[in-house]
């Protein structure tokens, strides 16, 4: 269900970035305890799967940041611009509130790049914003060579515009892009308006450099010659686009650049990003070690804070964090302890038992259904566990039952094998003997698990049991004496009444009554039912609600 | 002599050659017996046995699915005549089997990038190929064996598993078995009241039985194997002191992403990874308090709007801990009420099916089982977590190691793993953590709750090698049940 973001790396540059002493050994064992994993390691390059939270490790920078930091090979915890004044600014229109309201930026001069680099730069921001940016639609990046980039930016949304984008020739208009070409047609669902396309762009004193969130401009693409460069950072959440902007300032500042704010002007309020407040989380030693249930101590404290790249110090007996500006995931105080823990280490946290004194209880319908299955397997009959997601043809065509409207639709299903929950067993085990047709006969066989049925538009989830015998020798006396053989096992009060219904054969079924409430139905399958589900011997059958057989208490 | 060799025998006089089928009906005997006692009629040279060896086909998994619905070359060959397919578009795996065997077989050809059927594979798109039928031919129980080639192939494609028997095919009589005397001899066959009250075994001695004889095993009815894990689960769990609850399978958002603190924008509610229901009504939270805490959680913690319509929708779980939620909110609203209501640490599991939006085929399946468990007290730490995961475990025979992890309703969050000695790697058995404090609504250090949440299938799978995949577990072929170990 989450599944994991899994990025590959160019080991060398990696290893570069991460400084003498590291091999393949130490860079797995490292990883792994920091919990991720390591999917492979080849000559040239190393794939590692990452957490959800844990986003600026996409980046070869600051996963090197981030092991440096835990092998104590580090000691930059604080990522600042000194510089309060902005070295560009953006001006916003109104415009782009439909879309795509919140711009953010940075600008790193002097950074050094190679091809290596710049792949990392690219693979990153490509990775963070199909997780993190949600395909984009959250936050987009774009990188641009901002000595290419004339003065008098501004963020605003058009309906149509034109430019060279990146990788073409020639000049090209922006619905030709979103149709034309394969990033304008991945990303065509973002420029949708109430009424047409909108498209938010990025202009500066001589045209568009970027169509946002899909393409930038030609003219201001990125090489491994790039000197000097702006990135701007756009989405739906003003909070998100600063907090990426901070992200990426810190892999510059890694990278040795000279990073400096951007001014993005929305008019009556202006924004200097990254904004770069520092934050500050203090927390009891006592607390931390309450909750990881291990003895740490002050002085140790401080050191598996810097492990995890906090910068700590002791104040009135607490220590205060500082929370690392590329950090998204760091929400409170809990988020500090599982970070001490991983600096400790899960392998070295001894397990401690919890004492209690209650007695563990099982439900009653547990209880009740564990009784009904051993009787069954008593009376020779062998369990199935099947889907409880099947089709209208299972559920109802093939066991000749009128399509009634009862059962649980699922809106999305990806094949034609699944359209609803079942509301009865019987067919999941008719279908599983028809797999079995080369084994010895007598085939007994039963299960009881949940079926599924709308009641007033809710759904109703009901234990039924269904039992079935293959078997060229059996009749209705047969399943009968199993039915009752069962229901006086249980204690149950019943009567037994004829009744006809489209799976059994006309004269050889029957209804069990419980209370004066009908309660299940048995007899001999009609053949027809049988030709349905590939079976080429004669069966006999039966379902009940599992709750009518309970004893009242 | 035995009752039943003296009826075969007497069979036999009547009419001397007899197939095995034949010869059941003639003495009225069943399979079991009737081989028992031939054994002993060809062991004196009563009788003589003519045998062959045959080859019984069974379909594998696969086998079967493609049985049903075409070879992938077939269905490759019948998409061909509805549209134009480009080679680079057939990525999945069963795409590239079908155009790997449709290039050898000479159906297709590859033309500037896409696929081109043949004048032969035109025929084949209506006629099937001849894997196909043969393969059908098995299914519906119809192949008649013929060159033998075709079998082979499907054997070798692991769509058909081949198992040599010996089958009789007749049964004759011999001058001795003529000579015998089958007005039957004295020596006691059954036990009978006689038998017993007259003590008439002292004179007449009792008919020896050959002990090594071959007989067909008796197949005890058995449970299934993952509905009888989960009850030794439960015994574990009610050992250690856990009570047992439920909830719905076909849930809110709400319950199975909201109130686990996953995003509204996250991924794992899509319609891509999660059934949603169009037939029932939105869940409706009335007063709810817990939707407050909910709310304000995903605002502070997501910096992002929250909707109480997104959190009604109905779907079908993916994991347990929805169980669990509900639980826990009750529960902690009842000590917020009446601090001594329970006796604390308060120990909740559940054990129930969850669903992943998947193709459904012979290996992907839509719904599993997952053990959930929550301990709700005071001061629960980290290597208390370790601890109870750790017995739970061994109780089940199986040995678990700890990594740091991601959850978004946990923190400190944790993976556990296990080691599988057939493919020589650890196996991530599942996931847990401590409950957030933006979703338990208290402070830690008021209340901890541990909580984990993973698979019960793949244990299965650790403790017992022969198992190829979690799908085998749900083909629920008779036979493979019946093959089953009570262990």
């Amino acid at each position: 269900m989450y599944d994991l973001p899994v990025i590959s790396f160019d080991k060398k540059y990696l290893y570069g970035l991460i400084g003498e002493g590291i091999d393949d050994d130490k860079f797995s064992e490292q990883v792994s305890k920091l919990g991720f994993g390591v999917e492979e390691i080849s000559k040239e390059s190393i794939t590692v799967e990452l957490t959800a939270n844990r986003l600026d490790l996409l980046d070869a920078v600051g996963l090197a940041r981030s092991l440096r930091n835990f092998m104590h090979k580090s000691k930059r915890f604080v990522y600042e611009i000194a510089d309060k004044d902005p070295g560009l600014e953006i001006k916003v229109d109104r415009s782009v509130r439909q879309v795509r309201p919140f711009i953010a930026g940075i600008v790193a001069r002097r950074v050094k790049l190679d091809e290596q680099a710049l792949v990392n730069l690219i693979n990153f921001s490509e990775k963070f914003c199909e997780t993190y940016g949600r395909d984009r639609r959250k936050i987009a990046i774009g990188m641009h060579n901002l000595d290419a980039v004339k003065p008098g930016l501004t963020y605003r949304c058009s309906k149509e515009g034109r430019f060279v984008a990146l990788g073409e020739r020639d000049e090209s208009s922006y619905s030709s892009i979103i149709e034309t070409l394969d990033k304008g047609r991945q990303y065509s669902g973002l420029v949708k308006g109430r009424k047409g396309n909108v498209y938010p762009e990025l202009i500066d004193g001589e045209g568009a450099i970027a169509l946002i969130p899909v393409i930038n401009s030609e003219r201001t693409r990125v090489t491994a010659e790039t000197k000097n460069m702006f990135v701007d950072i756009t989405g739906t959440s003003a909070y998100a686009a600063n907090k990426v902007s901070e992200l990426l300032a810190s892999t510059f500042i890694d990278m040795g650049a000279d990073v400096k704010r951007v001014r993005v002007d929305y008019g009556k309020k202006q924004v200097d990003t990254p904004i770069l407040d520092t934050r500050y989380i203090t927390i009891p030693v006592v607390r931390a070690e309450r909750e990881i249930g291990v003895r740490i101590g002050y002085n140790n404290v401080i050191s598996l804070a810097n492990k995890m790249g906090y910068e700590a110090a002791l104040v009135d007996r607490k220590v205060r964090f500082r929370v690392p500006e590329y950090r998204l995931d760091v929400i409170g105080e809990q988020d500090v302890i599982e970070d001490l823990a991983i600096a400790y280490g899960y392998d070295y946290i001894n397990p401690k038992p919890i004492y209690y004194a209650e007695n563990g209880e099982l439900e009653e319908e547990t209880k009740f259904n564990r009784t009904v299955a051993e009787i069954m397997t008593g009376l020779g009959f062998s369990e199935f566990a099947n889907s409880y997601l099947t089709n209208d043809d299972y559920n109802f065509d093939r066991p000749r039952i009128k399509r009634d409207g009862s059962a649980v639709v699922i809106k999305n299903p990806k094949t034609e094998a699944i359209s609803i929950m079942r509301t009865w067993i019987l067919p999941s085990i008719l279908r599983d003997l028809s797999m079995s047709a080369n084994d010895r006969t007598p085939q007994n066989v039963f299960e009881l698990d949940l079926a599924f049925k709308v009641d007033r538009r809710a759904a109703k989830e009901s234990y039924h049991l269904a039992a079935a015998s293959l078997d060229p020798k059996a009749n209705f006396n047969n399943i009968k004496a199993t039915v009752e053989g069962l229901l006086y096992a249980l204690g149950v009060k019943y009567d037994i009444t004829e009744q006809s219904h489209g799976s059994f054969i006309e004269g050889r079924c029957a209804d069990i009554r419980i209370n004066g409430k009908n309660a299940g139905v048995f007899g001999e399958i009609h053949p027809e039912v049988l030709k349905n589900f590939g079976l080429e011997e004669a069966a006999v059958a039966f379902e009940m609600d599992v709750a009518a057989l309970m004893p009242k208490s | 002599m035995h009752r039943y060799e003296l009826l075969l025998l007497k069979a036999l006089v009547k009419k001397p050659s007899m197939s095995l089928e034949e010869l059941e009906s003639a003495s009225g005997l069943g399979r079991a017996e009737a081989m028992w006692a031939l054994e002993n009629l060809k062991a004196r040279g009563l009788v003589e046995v003519t045998y062959s060896q045959r080859d019984r086909l069974t379909l594998s998994g696969e086998g079967r699915e493609y049985a049903e619905k075409g070879l992938p070359e077939e269905r490759l060959l019948r998409r061909l005549a509805e549209e134009e397919v480009r080679a680079a578009a057939l990525n999945s795996e069963s795409e590239k089997i079908g155009l790997q065997w449709a290039k050898r077989l000479g159906l297709v050809t590859i033309e500037g990038g896409m696929v081109r059927i043949t004048e032969s594979g035109v025929k084949a798109a209506s006629a099937g190929v001849a894997d196909g039928r043969t393969l059908r031919s098995i299914s519906a129980g119809s192949y008649k064996p013929g060159a033998g080639d075709d079998v082979a192939n499907l054997v070798k494609r692991g769509l058909v598993e081949s198992k040599t028997q010996r089958h009789i095919d007749g049964i004759i009589i011999t001058d001795a078995g003529r000579a015998e005397d089958t007005s039957g001899n004295d020596e006691i066959d059954a036990v009978d009241r006689n038998t017993i009250t007259n003590g008439t075994w002292k004179e007449r001695g009792f008919k020896r039985y050959d002990v090594s004889v071959d007989i067909e095993r008796q197949a005890p009815a058995m449970r299934h194997p993952v509905k009888r894990l989960i009850e030794k689960m439960r015994d574990t769990y009610i050992s250690m002191g856990f009570k047992e609850i439920s909830g719905p399978a076909v849930e809110s958002s709400f319950w199975v992403f909201d109130a686990l603190f996953v995003p509204q924008d996250h991924p794992a509610r899509d319609a891509q990874d999660t059934f949603y229901i169009s037939n029932l009504e939105n869940e409706l939270f009335g007063g709810l308090s817990y939707v407050k805490t909910v709310r304000k959680a995903h605002q502070k913690g997501w910096n992002a709007t929250w909707s109480e319509e997104v959190a009604g929708q109905r779907l079908l779980r993916t994991h347990t801990t929805s169980v669990s939620a509900r639980h826990m909110y009750r529960i902690i609203d009842d000590i917020k009420k009446n601090p001594n209501k329970y006796e604390l640490p308060v120990k909740l599991f559940s054990i129930g099916r969850v669903f992943r939006n998947e193709a459904v085929d012979y290996r992907h399946l839509a719904d599993f089982y997952q053990h959930d468990g929550i301990i709700i007290g005071k001061d629960l730490t980290l290597s208390n977590l370790f601890d109870t995961l750790r017995r739970i475990y061994r109780s089940i025979g199986i040995d678990i190691k700890f990594k740091p992890s991601y959850f978004p309703f946990v923190e400190p969050g944790v993976e556990f793993m296990s080691y599988s000695d057939k493919t020589k790697e650890w196996i991530e058995m599942g996931g847990a953590g401590m409950i957030r404090e933006e979703i338990t609504g208290v402070k830690r250090n008021r209340l901890t709750v541990l909580a984990w949440g993973p698979g019960m299938e793949r244990i299965l799978l650790i403790r017992d090698p022969s198992i190829s995949g979690i799908s085998e577990l749900y083909n629920n072929g008779l036979g493979w049940l019946r093959d089953r170990r009570g262990v």
